[in-house]
């Protein structure tokens, strides 16, 4: 759980100057040799120090570029070596290109078939995958004498002639490794440009979302994995002849480890870091091994110490250094100046060709051509169902989406809607039913699929490229749909066709002047404009939209629904929202959802005025248990109050400047529709999302800045939303841990008699494993524990959710029965419910508390309940 | 009759060093589950209690060391928890695995300065030595002995995360650590004796295995790609996974060295590469979104 983080201003993305970067580096090459001698080594510590740095910049395409950490790479760069040796003595005696030639050729071969397999799995157990690779071909080419010479290695490799150079001389030799090794950086400083370099980086950064913008990510990869592998391998060739010999011992663990600490020295996210580490690996251990035979750990000292002070190696230093002499300007003018005005049409290039004619507009007797859609129709889910486990989230649900309409998809909490956006965006397939788009399915579809075929969506958490710059998020997205994006040679970012439309977008946007601002350092509201500027630029036949004004400010949500709304008349738009007044302000057409079904499906004011959807959300007031008088319990004293307090997830401001209390043995409900902050306020009181600013005081104690763990033993007891009961567990196994730290008299004392006088058919599951208790056994489970030890306060996040209304009701008259004990705070959706429990309502709209008041007003008066729950 | 002889000989020393893979792949586990950290200085801790093994032994026997070392690699882990492992539990796991490397080539590294480079030699205690003769079959006194040893490590450390208080912490730990704390319950601690467990056996593998094949500075690093093809095999996160992983690695390797001995090595690998290709997640493995 991230928090605290408050806004601050854009921070421009690091540019690196890459011709500044080659000269350096041409001329590095030149002075090498000479530099290297005037510290006493040799010109063959030159030449290695080359080869290295091609093995390592290889090494970088993978690590820094595409964030797979490989440590099995010193295999291709022994692989590389033994091809060499061998094919030179058995095939082609004498010769240097050719065996080289067919060597790069083999590891090439190898890599695509190791990466099939290795690359099936991501992040750290790639790494372990690597790391078992490196050990098997270690083991191989130990064992297998025969072939490799084994443990003596495999000598009488020739230098001789290479295109007429006499390369037996040590200096021309060098000479012609340093051109190779220059050739490679330039190539590779090409490839980081080209489409193919900026897609890598995008897929470091969010894969996912790579895929969902059109990029088949495998392909992507495995070229990265054979790319970088090659590199590698060539720099093993080079060796084979250097010394004039190839061994095993590259092919152990231990080299591929160094190649990896030579990247992280140096710097894994810039262009020449990683030769720069190679040079300093060199330099590092000829000149301690004059000293000291044990120079490797002082490499590896060294080598702990950049990780856990500078990540970012050489490079980070030399640039925190930089940044102290001469600080590098925000973007703040920009942000500042951005133009605010009023939404402009589309750019012409986004709209989509051919809309869908409308039912009135076909001829009577005219043929419709197959695969066209009609009726107006362009997106459309036809009962589609899915189930998880035992839970039908979402059942027989239908809706159509009319082009150059804005559709919305609203309803509660566990209504069905996020997961009946992510059938229809193609995240999960449905079980049953279909979705077509103009005519044709897409159910089911790969995220890459789904995108060719025209639906572009953005994401209910921003999901963006964070440390890519605004205009290569955009530019990411554009280039997906254009011809060159399989370039690896091209430089991406001189595209004109492509440069010109991302532009435009960006202006359209309203980004233009903050290109160059890394995308995750924008504000909320930006990163949220942008994630749907991102979406559009795949030019969507329809765009979908998860909850695109959440977590905005007012100012905010304004302009961004505007934008939404002038998106709409040209690309239809289907969005999933909980601000139901601005949906009903811009919506065209209205679904409801309700307990995985369709409650009604409409315009806005069937939906407005429809009894069944205020009932879901404001209740009816008629529930049985509401007609009985509660008598509250409250007293005067205050038990547990807040005040301002401001809590962030991320960026995303949650709750600003809540304020309310508890008496002490009252029951507080906690409303508000969707996304108002319920939740999130009692995991600021819990101390599992810390607030950021404000006081939380409970009796005469301050909960500020406490852990959780903490907050729990002063007396606070939570019951999650899902229960959050461990699985594999007995009830009575679940209890003791909640009693084991709070046996702290800080309340009143819950033990096992006493919570079993309130829930006494837990006596008979004692020993039953807390998963395998029906729904409301569980609910039981879940607030025994929140009770046990000693507890002041009860926070009840959605108690009555998904559960049988007899089990309902035997809750509802415990939680009644426990306000004798606890103070109690009750979020549920359920409003009849929480009203007829709860002493005094506070309501919270946007973060903000909206209205404080006896709940009795709120049940009675259902006018009131509207004005103040409704629109 | 011979084949079957040798056979069941092989599989026995199979199962041995299945039992050392196993001893340190639980560690692995429990750490990987608990704090998101692939801990690559495993094997260094392996080491190290091999070393203490040569050190202690003189002063307290074999049987002495086979306490002791364990006790003083733990302590050694619980530095390391408290200094470096408790910065990286919420960060990029790449970077722990980065961190945990480049510990693991310090710890090799300093076994060379204070004990030298060459193998150093350890015998198999005199009471442990020789043979049981179970009617054709030979079998070493010492492996069964080890074997047995390590049923009941691994019956202890079941025992203590399913039946005591302090396991249904650490599980409870690795399905919700929100949940954990919102009861009141830090989980610092137990981060820490779950390290100096986990640490501790491997500790406990390098005095069992240091009879058998000697004493050097890379055992470490040897042993751990072989506890990772355990895990990845049976499914990082999962005891009884990891358990029956062990089981077919060693069966496999002890038939390998049978049939072509020069590969069993390679043998295990070609194993997990097969495992992988039809269940990618391993045997047992659950999805770990956080570590793909």
């Amino acid at each position: 759980m991230t928090a605290l983080s408050v806004p601050a201003p854009p921070r421009k993305a690091p540019v690196l100057p890459e011709g500044l970067t080659l000269g350096a580096a041409a001329l590095v090459l030149v002075v090498l040799p000479f530099a290297l001698q005037g510290l006493g080594l040799t010109l063959t510590s030159a030449t290695d120090v080359v080869i290295f740095a091609i093995a390592t910049l290889g090494l970088n395409i993978l690590v820094g570029q595409t964030g797979l950490v490989s440590f099995g790479h010193g295999a291709f760069f022994g692989i590389g070596a033994y091809a060499a040796a061998i094919l030179q003595r058995n095939l082609f005696p004498g010769g240097m290109v050719l065996p080289a030639l067919a060597a790069l050729a083999l590891v090439a071969g190898l890599a695509v078939l190791l990466g099939l397999l290795i690359l099936r799995r991501r992040g750290v157990y790639f790494s372990l995958l690597t790391l078992a690779l490196s050990a098997l071909s270690f083991t191989i080419a130990f064992r297998w004498t025969a072939l490799t010479g084994g443990e003596n290695g495999y000598g009488g490799v020739q230098r001789e002639s290479l295109l007429g150079l006499d390369v037996g001389d040590s200096w021309v030799w060098y000479a012609v490794v340093a051109v190779v090794g220059f050739a490679v950086l330039v190539a590779l400083a090409r490839f980081r440009r080209s489409p193919v370099g900026t897609v890598l980086e995008a897929i470091r950064e969010n894969e996912q979302r790579a895929r969902f913008l059109g990029y088949p990510t495998n392909r992507y990869k495995l070229t990265a994995f054979a790319v970088s592998a090659t590199v590698t391998g060539l720099a093993g060739v080079l060796m084979a002849f250097s010394h004039r010999f190839a061994s095993a011992e590259p092919l152990g663990t231990a080299f591929s480890g160094e190649l990896l600490a030579m990247v992280v020295i140096g710097g894994m996210r810039s262009l020449a870091g990683p030769a720069i580490g190679a040079l300093f690996f060199i330099l590092f251990r000829e000149l301690l091994s004059i000293w000291t035979g044990d120079w490797l750990f002082w490499f590896g000292l060294l080598f702990v110490g950049f990780i856990l002070f500078s990540p970012d190696g050489l490079v980070g230093i030399a640039r925190r250094v930089m940044r102290m002499i001469r600080p590098e300007p925000t973007e703040d003018a920009a942000m500042a100046g951005r133009r605010a005005g009023t939404p402009e049409n589309l750019p012409a290039f986004l709209r989509p060709e051919g809309a869908v004619r409308p039912q009135e507009a076909v001829r009577p007797g005219e043929a419709v051509r197959p695969g066209e859609a009609v009726g107006g129709t362009i997106l459309a889910a036809d009962g589609i169902s899915k189930r998880f486990g035992g839970l039908k989230a979402v059942q027989d649900v239908s809706l159509a989406v009319r082009d150059r309409t804005l559709h919305a998809l609203i309803g509660p909490n566990g209504a069905g809607k996020t997961t009946a956006f992510n059938l229809i965006s193609g995240m999960f397939k449905p079980d049953t039913g279909s979705v077509t788009l103009r005519g044709g399915s897409v159910a089911g579809f790969a995220p890459e699929k789904i995108c060719a075929a025209g639906l572009g969506r953005s994401f209910q958490i921003t999901n963006l490229f964070p440390a890519l710059t605004v205009e290569d998020n955009i530019r990411i997205a554009v280039q997906g749909r254009h011809p060159g994006r399989f370039d690896v040679w091209r430089d991406a970012r001189r595209d004109p066709a492509v440069r010109a439309e991302t532009a435009e977008i960006l202006r359209w946007l309203g980004l233009a002047g903050l290109e160059r601002a890394e995308a995750g350092s924008l504000s909320y509201g930006g990163q949220r404009l942008l994630d749907m500027g991102v979406a559009l630029a795949t030019k969507p036949r329809v765009l979908l939209l998860d909850e695109p004004l959440a977590g905005l400010a007012a100012a905010e949500r304004t302009r961004i629904g505007d934008i939404i709304k002038r998106v709409s008349t040209e690309v239809p738009v289907l969005m999933v929202e909980h601000d139901i007044d601005r949906v009903f302000q811009i919506a065209d057409a209205v679904t409801v959802m309700n307990e995985g079904q369709v409650l009604v499906d409409g315009t806005v004011e069937d939906a407005r005025t429809s009894p069944k959807v205020q009932e879901v959300y404001i209740g009816s007031g008629t529930a049985a248990m509401a007609a009985k008088p509660r008598p509250s319990a409250a007293e005067a004293e205050v038990l547990l109050a807040l005040e301002g307090v401001d809590t962030f997830y991320g960026k995303s401001h949650i709750l600003n400047g809540v304020t309310f209390d508890v008496h002490t043995h009252e029951i507080v409900a906690l409303l508000g529709r969707n996304g108002a902050g319920k939740s999130t306020c009692l995991k600021t009181i819990t101390g599992i999302a810390p607030h950021a600013a404000g006081y939380i005081r409970l009796g005469r104690d301050s909960l500020d800045g406490l852990s959780a763990a903490a907050t729990a033993r002063a007396g606070i007891g939570y019951v999650p939303q899902g229960r959050g009961l461990f699985a594999g567990m007995s009830v009575a196994e679940n209890l003791e841990l909640g009693r084991l730290r709070r046996r702290t008299g800080n309340g009143v004392h819950w033990d096992e008699e006493r919570i079993l006088s309130y829930f006494p058919r837990l006596r008979e599951r004692w020993r039953t494993a807390a998963d395998y208790l029906s729904g409301g056994e569980q609910q039981m489970v879940a607030v025994a524990r929140a009770l046990s030890g000693d507890t002041r306060v009860l926070l009840l996040d959605e108690p009555f959710e998904g559960l049988a209304p007899a089990v309902v009701e035997s809750l509802f008259e415990t939680f009644d029965a426990l306000r004798k004990e606890v103070s109690i705070v009750i979020v549920d959706h359920n409003l009849d419910l929480a009203l007829a429990l709860s002493d005094r309502t506070v309501a919270l709209e946007r973060g903000r508390v909206m209205h404080v008041g006896p709940s009795r007003d709120l049940r009675d008066d259902l006018d009131l309940r509207r004005k103040v729950l409704w629109l | 009759m011979l084949f079957l002889t040798l056979a069941v000989e092989q599989i026995v020393n199979g199962l041995f060093l299945g039992a050392i893979y196993l001893l340190i792949a639980l560690g692995l586990s429990l750490i990987f589950s608990l704090g998101g950290i692939v801990n690559l200085a495993h094997g260094a801790f392996y080491a190290i209690g091999a070393y203490l093994t040569i050190v202690v032994s003189p002063y307290l026997g074999f049987g002495g060391s086979l306490v002791v070392a364990p006790v003083l690699v733990g302590l050694l882990g619980l530095l390391a928890e408290k200094f470096l492992f408790r910065r990286f539990y919420r960060s990029d796991p790449i970077l722990s695995l980065l961190l945990t490397f480049g510990l693991a080539m310090v710890a090799e590294q300093a076994i060379r300065m204070i004990f030298g480079a060459p193998p150093l030699p350890y015998s198999i205690p005199q009471a442990l030595r020789g043979q049981i003769f179970l009617g054709d079959f030979v079998l070493s006194r010492y492996r069964l002995t080890i074997l047995a040893a390590v049923v009941v490590a691994v019956a202890a450390v079941w025992f203590l995360l399913q039946r005591t208080t302090f396991g249904r912490i650490v599980r409870a730990g690795v399905q919700n650590p929100d949940m954990v704390a919102a009861l009141g319950i830090s989980l610092k601690p137990y981060m820490a004796a779950v390290v100096m467990l986990s640490v501790g056996l491997a500790a406990l593998a390098g005095v069992m295995l240091a009879p058998i094949s000697g004493v050097h500075p890379a055992m470490g690093a040897e042993v751990l790609t072989g506890a990772f093809v355990v895990v990845v095999i049976g499914g990082l996160g999962s005891f009884w996974g990891v358990v029956v992983a062990a089981l077919i690695v060693g069966i496999v390797r002890g038939l390998m060295v049978l049939v072509y001995p020069g590969f069993a090595e390679a043998a295990i690998y070609a194993l997990m590469a097969f495992i992988l290709l039809v269940r990618p997640r391993g045997l047992f493995g659950e999805r770990i979104l956080r570590f793909e």
